[in-house]
């Protein structure tokens, strides 16, 4: 513990030398605007900075790739808030109440809460990785296939907590986003399915093109122009932060998104993805007003904007600690280091102190610069909604072709974000709810894989998920929870689910 | 008859359940101790025949089918039709002119905007967008063949 | 102005903008060339492309760009290299893959998409040579203690591969051909790393990774590494043998190539492959392979042409070795 603290303490000297110093804000700067433009990832960010790394050394070039990552994470919510433009999979549940709160004035509250949840988040996830990375990158590699098949099953029992709609619609979303999520070549035997002869189909379909083409064009499809022309939602400037009541509401979904986001992020694999949908599934149903959840409910905007950001601080841990990445972006981030001659694992403390220390600091400044940073923008990006509808609802559009496209280069990906927002416009006509749809493309691909993974491991023999105590633990969690809605099923003691839907239903028949 | 919107909504899922079974004819289904690349796709069809089914089912409560409000229905079909032939036209054009043609199309034929405002509030957009990704990012926009 | 005069004012300064570069087309190259990467940014093949475009670009000065086309297992760059104009302005840095597509679409009775003589080979730009990874909490101390409990236990021991018919698949095939062991248990996954994290867990016993991608764990001690696929041993690891050495014939690299779509003018193929000899001589691209962990390995037109035929033979009868799964 002592040693952990002289250890941060030197890298704290590392940190704040100027040109690291210098090097974590270009990082934070580039990020963010990576993150707010549309269709540049991270990923694609990192890529193309790489090559500029090369005169660099390993710490300058670290430092300043990983502040490209997390600062995109700050950046993601803007056009989800502000365009329901969700530019990644995690900030698809930041859109729903993000730019429900933007429709109502709250903008600026939006952004701000996004802004410290994600500054909250984030350097609670750089504690907890200064602290208890190593116990805790061991655990990481316990989560094999039985392990993520579980926690899958508890992510689906959590669909049913995600939407207002009844539970037949919900479960009906979800049956059509897996069966979306079943496009593309299946993993385990090689079969094209459902792919009509397309090699653009072959990775199945992404969470990009249909979170934007169901929540982006969707919207703007069903909000015929001339119903709010001239109507500008922009807040006045006093209006920008967030009132006491809406800080009230932000804490406890902060503190919570934090500490799950920070768990699922550590799981190898692209688990970081659902940790936003669980967290918002979580809140929605420990809110005492789950009603308020799509209707610009703070907590919806909090919670899973503080468990992305923790999420993708966690998923440093295995990196660092073990050099095994847990996605992508992780991957590109040890594909760096190797150029600059350091390889990530086990041995990256000892043999390195100087980058690991030095990397870790540098987060904490990097959080703060980044909070920093993106406090003021908050004023710059709203102006935006400044513009009339009428003039922003084709650069909208815009953003969601030039998005979608720059993910993959793919045009096909275009015509599925088309296609998406017809069928988005035609759900919301019939009363449907497509968020659990986007929760059912997410985990489609990974439990089915996991699954037969874990069959292929036992050989068919499904005791593999209990005896695995990770595995037979998450089980564990999801049989209670599934008794104890059944025990108020039996106990005809309503829960707010039905009382909900039938309020609704007293809304809507007239 | 008394049609209502969800006899319809929970028909087109038995549907496209229905869809899904005839697709996945030739993939197999495998075992439950080992399942194929058809198992899955057979669970969620009869899931969603069966959900489909009660959804029709119990379409009582939801509103009538005629009356469900269809007034930005054109609104929507001409702004799918600009952005579709946008989309067509992305990869042979480039970004710059499929892209301020197509808002230039959105404001002018379905907002009535002045065009000269149109064309001018287009262009800035399209050229500070192009501006960002091509020079500051690196990141090149599909190019038009005039090569920019 | 009205609107239509707009749009044929727009037409007219199209038109004229058209007719401009086209005049210049006799030397070769007057324009961007593309450089289409069939895997996602950060793999190999993006790392080890980047500086050699940076090169060309100098010794062409004109600009070289890289474009991720990922999907479907290299499948889809593959595809649209293919269908691109042969006109030296387009083309396609890949690997391994672009020889087994069309061997596997046969095997599912589907129409190739693409086959290899759609490509011309340029350069070899990387070779890293596959190694016999086991977890080291496995009791596997050599290549026969390995192969006399897989001949014990039949269909037992589980290896992790980075996808069905990949470039960590194929030498497990080829492997267990060269042995005479019976199929060993296979664990796909969605890429070489989350392949390389089942075997570090345990989740498999064994996998065949190339040494950039596992030399780390195998210096942590995770891993313990039996033997080389590679036709001598690696600087790397001196200790350990090649299978060659022990007797079985198994040789397999993850390659990384440059192609060009066929059609692609014969004095086209020659300027491009004479430049790249001189970018594979450079400081910026040697100081990349080996920092990577990789040994140089650049194979010229002419060379890299014989080793493609031979490897792409020897990777569609691992192909059919393995045929189809469920």
């Amino acid at each position: 513990m002592e040693t952990t603290l002289v250890s941060l303490a030197h890298g704290f000297a590392i940190a704040f030398q100027p040109d690291n110093l210098g090097y974590a804000f270009l990082g934070c700067l580039i990020g963010t605007l990576v993150g707010v433009l549309p269709g540049i990832g991270p990923l694609a960010g990192i890529s193309i900075l790489l090559p500029v790394t090369f005169g660099l050394n390993a710490t300058q070039a670290v430092i300043m790739l990983a502040g490209i990552y997390y600062g995109s994470q700050y950046g993601g919510s803007t056009t989800s808030i502000l365009m329901r433009i969700p530019g990644e999979a995690s900030s698809v549940m930041t859109c729903i109440d993000g730019n429900a709160m933007a429709r109502k004035g709250r903008a600026g509250a939006a952004l701000c809460i996004a802004a410290v949840g994600s500054f909250i988040a984030g350097t609670f996830g750089v504690i907890m990785l200064t602290l208890v990375a190593p116990p805790l990158a061991t655990l990481a590699l316990r989560f094999g296939p039985p392990e993520y098949t579980a926690l899958l099953v508890l992510g689906l029992i959590f669909l049913a907590y995600m939407s207002s709609s009844s539970l037949v619609r919900t479960l009906l979303m979800a049956c059509l986003g897996i069966a979306i999520g079943l496009i593309g070549i299946d993993n385990m035997t090689g079969h094209f399915r459902f792919s009509f002869d397309l090699a653009e189909l072959g990775d199945g379909i992404g969470i990009v093109p249909v979170a934007v083409g169901l929540f982006g064009l969707g919207e703007i499809l069903s909000t015929p122009s001339h119903k709010i022309a001239g109507e500008v939602i922009a807040p006045k400037l006093r209006e920008l932060l967030p009132t006491r009541k809406e800080w009230r509401e932000a804490a406890g979904p902060i503190a919570r998104g934090s500490g799950l986001g920070f768990i699922v992020g550590i799981i190898p694999g692209s688990a970081h993805v659902i940790s936003s949908f669980l967290s918002y599934a979580l809140e929605r149903k420990i809110s005492k007003h789950p009603e308020q959840f799509g209707k610009g409910a703070v907590a919806g905007v909090a919670g899973p904007e503080s468990a992305n950001n923790s999420a993708s601080t966690g998923a440093f841990v295995p990196m660092l600690s073990l050099g095994i990445p847990t996605g992508p972006i992780t991957a590109v981030l040890i594909g760096a280091l190797m150029i600059h001659g350091v390889s990530a694992g086990p041995q990256l403390v000892n043999e390195r102190p100087e980058i690991f220390w030095g990397f870790v600091a540098s987060m904490y400044v990097g959080n703060l610069m980044l909070l920093l940073l993106n406090l003021p923008l908050v004023s710059v990006f709203v102006a935006v909604l400044r513009i009339p509808y009428v003039y922003l609802y084709p650069l909208i559009i815009m953003f969601c072709i030039v998005g979608v496209y720059e993910v993959n280069n793919s045009i096909v990906d275009v015509w599925i974000m088309l296609i998406m927002g017809v069928l988005g416009f035609a759900l919301r006509k019939f009363n449907f709810d497509p968020a659990p749809l986007v929760l059912g493309l997410v985990i489609a691909p990974l439990f089915e894989q996991s699954l037969r993974q874990s069959l292929v491991m036992s050989n068919g023999n499904y005791f593999i998920f209990m005896n695995r105590p990770i595995a037979a633990v998450l089980l564990g969690i999801c049989v209670l929870l599934l008794s104890l809605s059944a025990m108020s099923f039996f106990t005809k003691r309503r829960d707010w689910r039905a009382k909900l839907a039938e309020a609704e239903a007293g809304e809507t028949t007239p | 008859m008394n049609v209502r919107a969800d006899h319809i909504a929970g028909a087109t899922f038995v549907i496209f359940g229905l869809t899904i079974i005839a697709l996945s004819g030739d993939l197999p289904f495998g075992q439950l101790s080992m399942p194929g690349s058809g198992f899955l796709p057979m669970i969620v069809s009869v899931l969603t025949i069966l959900f489909g089914l009660m959804l029709f089912v119990t379409a009582g409560e939801s509103p009538r089918f005629s009356e469900l409000s269809w007034g930005d229905d054109k609104h929507a079909l001409l702004v799918t039709v600009i952005t579709a032939i946008a989309v067509a036209l992305y990869n042979y054009l480039g970004f710059v002119i499929t892209m301020a043609a197509m808002m230039i199309a959105l404001l002018v034929v379905i907002e009535r905007r002045n065009p000269l405002r149109a064309a001018a509030y287009s262009l800035f957009i399209v050229f500070l967008t192009y501006g960002i990704f091509q020079y500051l990012l690196n990141t090149p926009l599909p190019a038009s063949p005039f090569s920019y | 102005m009205d609107r239509r005069s707009f749009f044929i004012g727009t037409a007219a300064t199209a038109t004229a903008l058209a007719a401009g570069p086209s005049f210049a087309q006799e030397t070769y190259p007057s324009r961007n060339i593309t450089i289409m990467v069939a895997f996602p940014p950060g793999g190999a093949n993006d790392i080890i492309t980047r500086p050699v475009a940076a090169e060309l670009e100098k010794i062409f000065k004109q600009s070289v760009v890289v474009e991720n086309k990922a999907g479907a297992g290299g499948q889809v760059g593959a595809q649209v290299a293919a269908n691109a104009k042969p006109d030296g302005y387009t083309l396609l840095s890949h690997n391994n893959g672009i020889s087994g597509y069309a061997e596997v679409d046969k095997l599912f009775d589907r129409k190739p998409k693409t086959t290899r003589e759609d490509f011309v080979p340029l350069a070899r730009l990387a070779a890293d040579p596959v190694m016999l990874l086991v977890n080291a909490e496995q009791p596997y101390k050599t290549v026969k203690e390995f192969i006399d409990d897989a001949k014990k236990r039949p269909e037992a021991i589980v290896y992790s591969s980075g996808g069905l018919y990949g470039a960590t698949h194929l030498p497990v095939a080829i492997f267990e051909k060269a042995t005479g062991i019976p199929k060993l248990r296979h664990l796909p996954t969605n890429g070489g790393g989350p392949a390389v994290t089942a075997l570090l867990g345990n989740n498999a016993q064994m996998s065949t990774q190339t040494v950039s991608a596992s030399l780390a764990h195998v210096r942590s001690g995770k891993l313990r590494a039996l033997a080389t696929f590679g036709a001598t041993r690696s600087p790397a690891h001196p200790d350990v043998p090649t299978l060659k050495e022990l007797g079985f014939d198994a040789e397999y690299y993850l390659w990384v190539g440059l192609f060009a779509p066929k059609g692609t003018p014969a004095a086209i193929v020659q300027t491009l492959s004479a430049a790249l000899d001189k970018a594979s001589q450079t400081e910026a691209y040697k100081s990349v392979i080996e920092k990577i962990g990789q040994e140089y390995a650049y194979q010229n037109a002419k060379d890299f042409a014989a080793f493609w035929e031979a490897d792409a033979k020897a990777s569609d009868e691992a192909v059919k070795l393995i045929g189809r799964v469920g």
